[in-house]
């Protein structure tokens, strides 16, 4: 027997490639989705990952290390905050790049 | 950015609903959904002044919540170093420069509570209160469980009691050592003086430390604690200095 397709619709599905944590800590949403202040997943908002292996939305991060308070650490634990370079996210950019952030 | 701040704290009250263990309430302080103002309450710890009472907090959430710290202060009038005994203003690190967006209300009621269990009055809100911990430690813990009792409705009875493990039993054994240390605490005060001999110039109206202290002023014999009877000449040289004094 013969079978012809006459249409079909692919369907996908995407995650972080996270470990075991699953909602970010500053803005307590699921890695997946987005930090509070974005509507779509995804590339647009995106995870940063810090030397410490901490991660968060890299807009909640932002916005952490934006305030004073924070002395530019983790709020995990504490140790000076620098995001990690990854291979598989492309260049990770610097937090006091002012035209990465969110308006 | 209001509506971010409200759907954390509405996810952070429903987190704290399911969870029956920490036995931390917290609810909107007024009327329908203002998540700026809020109230949480804490049982007090355990093996401390405050066991059996419920401690009520004021949460003011800012703006910036989480990148700033709620504002808490105790409702519930409470006498602890730390917290003002007038305005339950509260000094407490993680609440004001140690604070980081991964904490959340809850911890901080928790870290609140724990506060309760280890006063430190070399860093505090109230200086009468740290003053009374570290001069008079027993008065401190007198005060701080009438205060339970009388603003966080603690139990009059004995602490220790209802919290699980205490029986009738140990609470005496824990009342007779309590007495047996008042009674070594105040025979410390006569430096090794037979007590009658001092309480005959207490009984004049004197306090002991001030007539212990003339007798070591006139260097009187302690004679290894055995009562005697002092020679006139001595007996003259304390009473004049005991009246110096006075």
């Amino acid at each position: 027997m013969k079978v012809v397709i006459k249409q079909w619709n692919a369907v996908a599905a995407w995650r972080w490639d996270m470990p075991d944590d699953d909602v970010c800590g500053i803005c307590r949403n699921p890695y997946d989705s987005t930090c509070s202040k974005c509507k779509f997943p995804g590339d647009e908002c995106p995870l940063l990952l810090g030397e410490c292996n901490h991660s968060f939305h890299m807009h909640c991060i932002f916005s952490w290390l934006r305030q004073e308070s924070s002395q530019e650490k983790c709020p995990m634990c504490r140790q000076p905050f620098k995001s990690k370079a990854q291979d598989a996210t492309g260049e990770a950019p610097e937090p006091d790049n002012d035209s990465a952030l969110p308006t | 950015m209001s509506s971010n701040r409200a759907r954390r704290i509405q996810k952070e009250i429903a987190d704290i609903k399911q969870d029956n263990l920490s036995q931390i309430i917290v609810d909107i302080a007024g009327a329908g959904d203002d998540f700026s103002h809020l109230r949480g309450q804490f049982k007090g710890p355990p093996d401390t002044p405050y066991e059996g009472g419920v401690f009520y907090v004021d949460i003011r959430m800012p703006a910036e919540y989480p990148f700033r710290p709620p504002i808490m202060k105790f409702d519930t009038k409470i006498w602890h170093p730390n917290v003002s005994s007038q305005t339950g203003a509260i000094c407490l690190d993680t609440l004001s420069s140690q604070w980081s967006p991964v904490l959340t209300i809850k911890s901080a009621l928790i870290s609140l509570q724990s506060l309760l269990s280890t006063p430190e009055p070399k860093d505090p809100q109230d200086a009468e209160v740290a003053g009374m911990l570290l001069k008079n430690p027993a008065e401190f813990e007198h005060v701080a469980r009438d205060w339970s009792v009388k603003y966080a409705g603690a139990p009059k009875r004995e602490r220790g009691e209802g919290s699980g493990g205490a029986t009738a039993e140990t609470i005496k054994q824990k009342a007779a050592m309590q007495k047996q240390n008042e009674e070594k605490a105040k025979l410390a005060a006569y430096h090794g003086y037979n007590k009658d001999l001092i309480d005959r110039f207490v009984a004049m109206g004197f306090d002991v430390e001030g007539v212990v202290g003339a007798f070591e002023y006139v260097g009187i014999d302690k004679m290894g604690g055995e009562d005697y009877e002092l020679e006139e000449a001595y007996m003259g040289d304390i009473t004049a200095r005991l009246f110096n004094e006075a």
